[in-house]
Formats: structure tokens, C-alpha cells, sequence
């Protein structure tokens, strides 16, 4: 028994260490970074997301759309996420300041479906962007939109109602083997307008004084260069 | 059927040994806590595998219950892995390490109210949780959904529980502080620590940007090294020399590992972030810590292999050594791949692949629940003074486990090799990365689907053995046959 106040130290201390280390360290330091203000645009970095973007964040939340996507874009080195021949998931890699605003960061650990840090810049396999209308019919029917996608249908987003008078602005365009029967419209609910503006406020664009000067793997190509120099 | 063959000691209470006397004082006092507690898990065990044989199979048929949204991938998903982890890790553990320091300390247990009122809050607070994620109260952060007005009370019945476990080690006799009782100590007081942390700062009071990820990365990978790693080498530490009556190999060294592992373990999980948007000085020291593993990892394969060799043959005739002997067998393998996944290279190919799905799974289930397993094979007969209703039920168990689980981890990593392969191919399609993966989604399913008739088995068994130990008129019937074998042999 006399050796247990000792053991408790011991075992007091050793969390101690990896917790101020990592925990309170990081708090301290970087836990206490600013935005970037950009004197040319007059704006601070990153941009406060609408309002409407941020109810739909939590709709994002509360469906665990973070068990299949993650939402970071790793540098070149790691998978094809940005650079030549790449999927294109960014116009860079994600840094620090990107998450500045986010009340609650969901960096994901899986990627069953694609990451979705910067939709909003990107273009699908069409080459187009990630309209609302596409966004609208890809959560109503996946398959709509890409016939092999592997994502649930999100159809109780929307809700089907009755025309009255002249049909909703809103109402889904959908293939006539999808559309509900004559007189009647499928709308997105609430929900599915702030999820979806959620989506589109989804862009890292904005290049940080520290997303420049990245070290980037030499290509292999470079050794060829060389042995051209001492000849 | 219902009776236990001879030549199975370990299914049946202990009558004969030196302390008897002293440890079936010690059982007795143990009773309603241990099995409250197992009970529950045991319970939890059976609904976290539904919800993930259902959410596996939403994997590999997406449009599954796609159109209720209580029943989502996203919601289920996340339900299965707190009732897992909370529900049957969680219970399971506290029941193990109850009776593991009981028995080590010697001390009787004074009085079970607050550790009944403990589980009862603990089962609640869990129960409050998984509905509310499946609700769509989540938090969306991974092994912390459980909402926030459920997490205060899981710390409280906690607070509890562990306080009445370090009671009871007050309460012992013994002089000696042996290794399973060093991790069982280290593991009740860190558990609060990094939940209470991960509750502040992530939960209640969101630090600022991805310092949230870092305190998340510290949380998840500690609450796997610091608490289920830790309870389960503490059992393995002591049933290994109990059951072989044999010492430790090596024994001198369990306390450098011990310390290793916790100094620099704890720093190990942030590895995970590699690559990521956090400072690189975090990356790197992640993964200088997760080599340092390499340490306890060869220091407890000289222990537990050590003390193994050449006894091998014991592992035929003990249901609890056969699963102990899975358990430390994936151990090996968690901790070589956690050294490994810190690799750049290797990180660039398995990150958010279902190759760390695999990974959670080998070190959760294929070490700690089959550890956990083995464990209660021995405790419950002794708790209740009575045997196993069942020894096939009992093999079937081990034999779906095993199979399960190796099934289970070996489609996932395999899946998620060819997973990260492709991902990293920019020129496969991204839907044609999905496609590739479900043979492995689609084993995975029926490697979940083993594993719960194993658990199936392990409950049913469990419940009738508890039914007939609380017959009263059984139980006497039994204690005089048992007095009358003892007095003819």
C-alpha cells in the first residue's frame, strides 16, 4: 500500500504531460489565432458563413453526413486530393485558419463518399458547378443525377404537395419516371434549403499568406535535370 | 446438455483453492454490482449489433431504410458506435475491474447502493444518448455524439462507480501492488480526465478552429490506450499466470512498459491528424510517439508470449485463455499497425479508408471485448457460486468471435487497401472506388452477422446461467452436491 501515493503521482503526471503538451499547448498558441484581415478587400478571412448556411450546418450535423464525408483537403503528397492529376477536391490544401469560424469542426475520419471541403469551387463530372437545382435533385435521388452514386436517398427532405394555382418556383425538376402524379410538385422542406445553401457556402478559395510558399515534393523528373547541369 | 464436462475447471467455481474461503467472501459481496453491470452491457452488446449489422449493410446498399430518417446511415451509424463503446465497453469494463481490484486488494466489498445507483444512472445516461443521436440530437463528433444534456450524467454515474472501486482497493488487505492493478488504478482516474476534457472543449465550450480537432485526436486515441487497453492488459495480466499457474515471463519489464506506454502513448493518437490542418510540430511528434510504441509492444510480447510458450496446450482446455490469447494476439497487431499508420506513406494510403475502421475494430473488439470475454467466463460462475449453464454455448461463442472477428478486420483492411489505392489513382472514378469496395462491405456484413450469433450465444448462456444461480432451491441443492463430491473425492 505505501507505494500507491507514489503510482497516483506517476499516474497523474503522465497524463499531465501529454495533455499540456498537446492539449493546453495547442490551446495557447494557435488556440488564440486571428482572420487575416485583407486591407485590399476590406474583409476579414475566413468569411462569416450566412445564417442560413449555418442552420444548415446543423442539419449536416444532426443527419451524420461526417460518417461518410470528410471535409479537408490534404496537400500534395497524401492521395490525390489537390494538384496536377488529382481529383481536384481544392485549389490548395487546408490550413488552420480555414476552420477559425466553425463553432464545430467536422474534419471527418472517412471518406465513403467525397470530400466535401470545397464543393462550392468545384465542378462535378459534367464540368459544371454544384448548382442548388443539381444539389436539390442529387438529395432527393442520387441516382438522378449520377447514375452510380453510392450516397441514401435524402427524400424525406422534400415534401410533395398539391399545385394550387401556379406551380412552386421551387419544385424539383424531375424525369418523367420520377415526378409525382399531375397536379401534384415535390418542394424542398426547410431543411433542405438551409442544407443545401450549407453546401454552397462550402469554399476555401481565399490564399492565406500561409497557404503560399508551400513545400512541395520535388518531382522525380528533377534528378534528370541535374545530371544535364554537370555535364 | 446443462451440466459442464470435468475437464473444464475454469467453468465452474473455484472450491478448492487456498483462499477460498476469503475469495468467495469477496465474490459473494460482488454479486448484484458485477452482474447489473454485466447484465447491461450485455444487453447493449446485443443492440449496438444490430444497429451495426444494419448500418454495414447500409453501406453496401445504400438505398436500406433510406427513406425513415431515424434510421439513416448517418444516425445509425453513430448510435451503434456509442452503444459499443458506452453501453457494452464501458459497463463491461467496470464489472472486470470491479472484481479484478476486489480480488487483488482483497477487500470485501462494503455495501453495493451507491455502485447499483451508479449503473442505473450510467445505463440511463447511455440509453438518453443513443436516442437522442438517433433523434438527431448528435454532436457529430466521433465516439462523443451523445449529446450534451446526457454526457453530465454518464460523468456523475461514473464518479460513482470508479469511487467506489478505489473503496474497495482502500478497504484490501494485500501489501503488494501488482501490474494488473497499476492499469486498472491508471484507468479509472484517466477515463473522467479525458472525458471531462473532451466534454469542455469540444462539446460545451468549442475551443476555436481544429484545436478542437487535436483535443478530439488526444480524447479518441487515449479513451481506446488509456482506458479500454488498460482494463483489458489488466486482466490479461492476471489470468495469464493464474490460469497457466505459472509467473510472468519477464515480469521486471511490465512496469517499464507500463510507464512507457503511458508517458508516451498518451501523446501517440494525434498521428491520426497527419497531413492535416493542425500545426506540423503536432504531426511530427505524433508520429515520433506512435514509433515509440514499438517499446511496450515488444516488452508485452515477451510477457504474455513468453509466459504462453510451451503451455499452448492449456489453451484447449480454458474457454477464458482461448479468448485472452485472441486478445493479446490483436494487440500485437493494433500496436504494429498504429506504428505503421504514422508512417507518411502509408498514412497518405489508408487515411479515411476503411482501413482505420478496421483498426478500431481489431483493437476493440478482437483485443478488448475478447479479453473482456475471456474475463467473465471466470468471473461469473465465481460470482454467483454456481457453473455455466452451457459449455457448448460457451465454445460456440469463442468459435464465432474468432472467426468473426478475423473476418471482420481482414475484409475491412483488405477493402481499405484497395480503397486508398484507388482514391489516390485520380483517374479511376470516384463511384468506381465504391464499387471496388463492396465484396469487402458485403464480408464485413457476414463477418457482423457471425459475430453476433457468437454474442447471441454468450447472452443466452449468461441470462440462464444467472436464472438458475437465482433460484434459491437450485442453488442449495447444488452447494450440497458440491459438499458431497468434495467429501467423496
Amino acid at each position: 500500500m505505501n507505494r500507491a501515493p507514489i503510482i497516483f503521482l506517476g499516474v497523474f503526471c503522465a497524463l499531465a504531460f501529454s495533455f499540456v503538451g498537446l492539449v493546453l499547448t495547442n490551446q495557447l498558441t494557435y488556440g488564440a489565432f486571428t482572420t487575416h484581415v485583407d486591407e485590399d478587400e476590406g474583409k476579414a478571412f475566413p468569411l462569416q458563413s450566412p445564417g442560413l448556411a449555418a442552420q444548415g450546418k446543423l442539419v449536416y450535423q444532426d443527419l451524420g453526413c461526417v460518417s461518410c464525408h470528410s471535409q479537408q483537403v490534404r496537400r500534395e503528397g497524401f492521395g490525390s486530393d489537390i494538384g496536377e492529376h488529382s481529383r481536384g477536391w481544392g485549389e490548395r490544401q487546408s490550413v488552420a485558419r480555414d476552420y477559425l469560424r466553425e463553432e464545430r469542426v467536422l474534419l471527418g475520419s472517412l471518406r465513403v463518399g467525397p470530400d466535401l471541403r470545397n464543393l462550392a469551387s468545384r465542378k462535378n463530372a459534367d464540368g459544371a458547378e454544384f448548382t442548388a437545382d443539381w444539389l436539390y435533385r442529387y438529395l432527393y435521388d442520387p441516382k438522378l443525377v449520377v447514375a452510380d452514386s453510392s450516397m441514401p436517398r435524402y427524400a424525406f427532405l422534400f415534401k410533395k404537395q398539391q399545385i394550387v394555382g401556379q406551380p412552386s418556383a421551387k419544385a424539383l425538376k424531375l424525369p418523367e419516371a420520377h415526378a409525382p402524379a399531375a397536379g401534384f410538385e415535390v418542394v424542398p422542406t426547410a431543411r433542405a434549403e438551409a442544407l443545401v445553401a450549407y453546401l454552397q457556402s462550402l469554399k476555401d478559395t481565399y490564399a492565406y499568406p500561409e497557404t503560399k510558399n508551400v513545400y512541395t515534393p520535388p518531382a522525380p523528373k528533377k534528378t534528370e535535370e541535374k545530371k544535364e547541369g554537370h555535364k | 446438455m446443462a451440466t459442464v464436462s470435468s475437464h473444464t475447471p475454469e467453468l465452474t467455481s473455484e472450491s478448492s483453492s487456498s483462499h477460498s474461503a476469503e475469495a468467495s467472501l469477496i465474490d459473494a459481496s460482488l454479486r448484484t454490482p458485477v452482474m447489473v453491470l454485466t447484465g447491461s452491457a450485455l444487453v447493449w452488446l446485443l443492440i449496438a449489433s444490430v444497429l451495426g449489422i444494419v448500418s454495414a449493410w447500409q453501406l453496401h446498399t445504400p438505398s436500406f431504410l433510406d427513406s425513415c430518417e431515424f434510421v439513416t446511415h448517418g444516425r445509425i451509424q453513430p448510435a451503434q458506435s456509442n452503444a459499443f463503446i458506452y453501453g457494452w465497453g464501458i459497463n463491461a469494463a467496470l464489472a472486470v475491474s470491479l472484481w479484478l481490484m476486489a480480488r487483488l486488494s482483497r477487500g470485501v466489498l462494503p455495501g453495493s447502493g451507491v455502485l447499483l445507483l451508479g449503473a442505473v444512472f450510467w445505463n440511463l445516461g447511455v440509453t438518453v444518448g443513443v436516442a437522442g443521436i438517433i433523434l438527431g440530437f448528435s454532436t457529430s463528433i466521433e465516439w462523443l455524439e451523445i449529446p450534451g444534456f446526457a454526457s453530465p450524467l454518464l460523468l456523475v454515474a461514473y464518479a460513482l462507480i470508479a469511487s467506489w472501486s478505489l473503496v474497495v482497493f482502500r478497504a484490501g488487505r494485500s501489501q503488494e501492488i501488482y501490474a494488473s492493478q497499476w492499469y486498472l488504478f491508471a484507468a479509472l482516474f484517466w477515463f473522467p480526465w479525458i472525458y471531462s476534457i473532451a466534454q469542455v472543449m469540444v462539446v460545451f465550450s468549442p475551443v476555436r478552429g481544429t484545436v478542437q480537432s487535436v483535443v478530439h485526436a488526444w480524447f479518441s486515441s487515449n479513451l481506446f490506450l488509456l482506458w479500454f487497453a488498460s482494463i483489458a492488459l489488466a486482466a490479461i495480466y492476471y489470468f495469464l499466470p493464474k490460469l497457466l499457474l505459472k509467473p510472468v515471463s519477464n515480469y521486471y519489464l511490465a512496469s517499464l512498459s507500463f510507464w512507457w506506454l503511458v508517458i508516451f502513448g498518451s501523446w501517440s493518437g494525434i498521428s491520426r491528424l497527419i497531413g492535416g490542418p493542425v500545426p506540423a510540430w503536432v504531426q511530427t511528434v505524433g508520429a515520433a510517439a506512435s514509433f515509440m510504441l514499438v517499446v511496450p509492444l515488444v516488452i508485452l510480447a515477451m510477457n504474455f508470449y513468453g509466459t504462453l510458450s510451451g503451455r499452448w496446450s492449456a489453451l484447449k482446455e480454458s474457454v477464458t485463455l482461448r479468448f485472452i490469447a485472441v486478445g493479446i494476439l490483436a494487440l500485437t497487431l493494433v500496436l504494429v499497425a498504429s506504428v505503421l499508420t504514422s508512417i507518411h506513406g502509408v498514412a497518405a494510403l489508408t487515411q479515411f479508408t476503411f482501413v482505420t475502421t478496421s483498426q478500431a475494430q481489431l483493437g476493440l473488439y478482437g483485443f478488448f471485448s475478447m479479453v473482456v470475454f475471456g474475463a467473465l467466463y471466470y468471473i461469473v460462475p465465481r460470482v454467483l457460486a454456481t457453473s455455466w449453464a452451457s459449455a457448448p454455448l460457451a465454445n460456440l461463442h469463442f468459435w464465432a468471435s474468432a472467426l468473426g472477428v478475423t473476418l471482420l478486420v481482414g475484409s475491412l483492411a483488405v477493402g481499405g487497401l484497395t480503397q486508398g489505392k484507388l482514391l489516390a489513382d485520380a483517374s479511376v472514378a470516384f463511384t468506381d472506388v465504391t464499387k471496388a469496395t463492396l465484396p469487402y462491405l458485403f464480408s464485413a456484413v457476414v463477418a457482423l452477422v457471425v459475430l453476433a450469433i457468437g454474442q447471441l450465444a454468450f447472452a443466452l448462456n449468461f441470462f440462464w446461467t444467472l436464472s438458475r444461480a437465482s433460484a434459491p432451491a437450485v442453488r442449495s441443492v447444488r452447494v450440497l452436491l458440491a459438499a458431497q463430491s468434495e467429501a467423496t473425492r
